[in-house]
């Protein structure tokens, strides 16, 4: 294996991993990229096969705990009431993610500004703009351009279909006179430089054979491989070493596909290994500059884990939904709730997405990331075949504030495949959330009504789904200051030089969105910084 | 290793837990042959392997013929073993692409076809969002909107 010194050596191959090295390329370093996971092709999707949904359960499911596949690390959540998923491979969680895209909000970026609640960002919605427009044509977002829910932008491709649940629902909200608008999402709904366009699978967590999903391992990895930069897959990192006089990051040690420790020098490190995987590599990179985990002088490695609590509520309605047909988890969004109201009794808000329905299987074993079979016997009957075919839902995706407990720190008896110490989860959803929750259910289950629904299925309780854990921000933020942050406002390490973050874990807060999108802009915006700065980038 | 009669209380257990319909000419786990899935998945997994042996113990050993009342039972004395069982029984039931087509889902693998839905026009749209779009912006703006 040739270990030869590089100049930039990104650890992780998903989404912001793809974007940053994208954007570096102009810059003709020689980069690398260790990933843990392998590198599939299309036809190792399970969709290809009849019992594809029974993967959901197996080698496919989105939780690292059921896989317990060898790129796997597994993930204590003993002491979480979320736990989190993702996908070990080229493409990251790209690979199973439901491909939903809208952007951040401006006042995201402001909360403590306007609402006295988290912090400021030290970037704002227009730094972000250009780089969301790049990455949305690099990606193949669809949508409607006009959305009134945001500053003006223009969306690449035009929508995909909403579909009679879309339509259906858009007008319960229009009776209530609450905004709504077809969801923003990383599927193309034309073909596309040798992409096919959507297919209407309803199987987005399986891979997408079709190729329409925005996957880095579909938009950013050929490119990226054709262009020279290096892939090394199998290639899990067990530390990232220093130098004790310099206090530079000199390289890493990973374990490679022949199962043998090597060492990799490289000038410019870049962590993308998600809001997880990245403190977690920090953590277990300790050294005598750095006793208490690489670039932690702040403390805050791990600290501030922020996820988005999920819970549904779905309508019967007269008419067949077909919500099976379509893209999993887009078709429409209400962004009404999203902004403070003081009167509602909580700070920040929420989203209400109407996700379609599941397959048969996943409905009957209680819906997606759910372990909670539906009941039984004539029940069970009466279900599948008078409630399931005629369900709309809506999902109420809610914000949640960093909060120092809920944290990622180290679990030193439960290791992976290698032996390196697994990320254990601290987490319990706050009094904000749960009132967030509560005053979603309640608004769905209006609007469901609104749009024609005869029957209301609700769970009426706090609790969260315990798969909802995809979104993992806010274990090393960004900010001015070093005492209160781990990396500067463009990604770099204020402790040490040379390392750079550019996955969710910087997020300062989490919006009620989800993040891909402005992870793969914040991955753009850095990449431009470390170009404009490339003279002094290590001052 | 399943004898005869094992796989027999089996069916008649799966019978109950999904039971058919017979006026859309849907049949029940029993009757389509979740059995052989559920004693497939067994033999790889010990685990399981010992859920179905306690299951099918308990039943013979409180009535030669399964009930409701029966089943119910088991899953109250036994709540991990029957929580297996009826995981696997939908699994193995929900996978078949016969019971896909019964659901007026496609039997075939989803890819490459996957199914046809039409796009709503430009002007639908238009006339969909008409409410929203006059209502104007719905965000807060910290800069104003200038920089």
């Amino acid at each position: 294996m040739n270990n030869e010194p590089v100049d930039v050596l990104i650890i992780g191959a998903g989404a912001s991993g793809a974007a940053i090295a994208w954007s570096l390329l102009e810059t003709k370093m020689r980069i690398l990229c260790l990933e843990q996971g392998t590198h599939l092709s299309d036809k190792d999707f399970p969709s290809r096969r009849n019992d594809y949904e029974l993967s959901r359960y197996a080698e496919f499911s989105c939780d690292p705990n059921v896989r317990k596949l060898k790129q796997d690390y597994p993930i204590n959540s003993s002491n979480s009431s979320i736990t989190p998923v993702n996908w070990n491979g080229v493409g990251g969680s790209t690979m199973n993610f439901l491909a939903h895209w809208p952007r951040m909000r401006p006042s995201d970026f402001r909360t403590k500004t306007l609402d006295g609640v988290g912090d400021d960002w030290p970037v704002d919605y227009y730094d972000l703009e250009p780089f969301y427009e790049i990455n949305d044509r690099n990606v193949g977002v669809s949508g409607l351009s006009g959305n009134p829910a945001y500053p003006k932008y223009t969306v690449p491709y035009p929508p995909i279909p909403i579909g009679i649940l879309g339509q259906t629902l858009a007008k319960g909200f229009n009776k209530l006179g609450w905004h709504w608008w077809p969801s923003d999402v990383a599927i193309l709904s034309e073909d596309d430089n040798g992409r096919q366009k959507c297919v209407n699978a309803g199987t987005c967590d399986l891979g997408c054979a079709a190729g329409a999903k925005g996957g880095a391992n579909f938009t950013y990895w050929p490119i990226l491989e054709n262009a020279g930069v290096e892939l090394r897959t199998d290639s899990r990192v067990r530390e990232i070493q220093v130098d004790k006089v310099s206090g530079l990051a000199k390289g890493v040690l990973y374990h490679g596909s022949d199962g043998q420790l090597h060492h990799q020098k490289a000038e410019l490190i870049i962590m993308a290994c998600n809001g997880v995987g990245t403190p977690r590599l920090l953590l277990n990179s300790k050294s005598d500059l750095f006793p208490n985990g690489l670039a932690n002088n702040s403390g805050l490695v791990g600290k501030n884990l922020m996820f988005h609590p999920l819970t549904g509520v779905a309508g019967v309605f007269d008419i067949p939904m077909r919500g099976h047909e379509g893209p999993m988890a887009c078709s429409i969004l209400s962004q009404e709730f999203y902004e403070s109201d003081s009167s509602r009794g909580f700070v920040r808000g929420y989203g209400l997405h109407s996700g379609r329905s599941t397959t048969p299987m996943t409905y009957a074993l209680g819906g997606y990331g759910i372990d909670n079979p539906i009941p039984w016997g004539d029940e069970h009957r009466e279900i599948m075949d008078n409630i399931y075919p005629y369900l709309a839902g809506l999902t109420i995706v809610t914000e949640d504030l960093p909060e120092e407990h809920n944290c990622v720190t180290l679990d030193e008896e439960l290791k992976d495949s290698d032996g390196i110490p697994a990320p254990k989860i601290n987490y319990r959803v706050s009094e904000n959330t749960k009132a967030m929750i509560k005053h979603g259910e309640e608004r769905a289950a209006e609007v469901l009504l609104a749009a024609g629904a005869k029957k209301i299925l609700s769970k009426n309780d706090d609790k969260v789904w315990w798969r909802a854990g995809w979104h993992q921000m806010g274990t090393c933020r960004m900010g001015h200051d070093p005492d209160k942050s781990v990396v500067n406002g463009w990604g770099r390490s204020h402790d040490v030089k040379n390392l750079f973050i550019v996955d969710g874990s910087i997020f300062v807060t989490a919006g009620a969105v989800n993040p891909t999108s402005t992870i793969q802009a914040l991955a753009l915006y850095i990449g431009d910084q470390i170009k404009k700065n490339i003279g002094t980038l290590f001052d | 290793m399943w004898s005869e009669k094992e796989k027999k209380i089996l069916s008649e257990i799966l019978d109950e837990l999904i039971p058919a319909n017979p006026d859309k000419k849907i049949p029940s786990a029993g009757q389509l042959g979740v059995v052989s899935f559920i004693f497939e998945v067994a033999s790889k997994t010990p685990k399981l392997q010992d859920d179905i042996k306690l299951v099918l113990e308990f039943v013979i050993s409180k009535a030669d013929k399964v009930s409701p009342y029966l089943v119910r039972e088991m899953e109250r004395l036994h709540p991990r073993a029957f929580g297996s069982l009826l995981t696997e029984t939908y699994k193995g039931y929900y996978s078949r692409s016969d019971i896909r087509k019964k659901l007026d889902l496609s039997e075939k693998p989803v890819h490459p076809f996957g199914y046809e839905v039409k796009s709503e026009s430009n002007e639908y749209l238009k006339e969909l969002t008409e409410n929203v779009r006059a209502r104007g912006t719905v965000y807060r703006d910290p800069t104003g909107g200038f920089r």
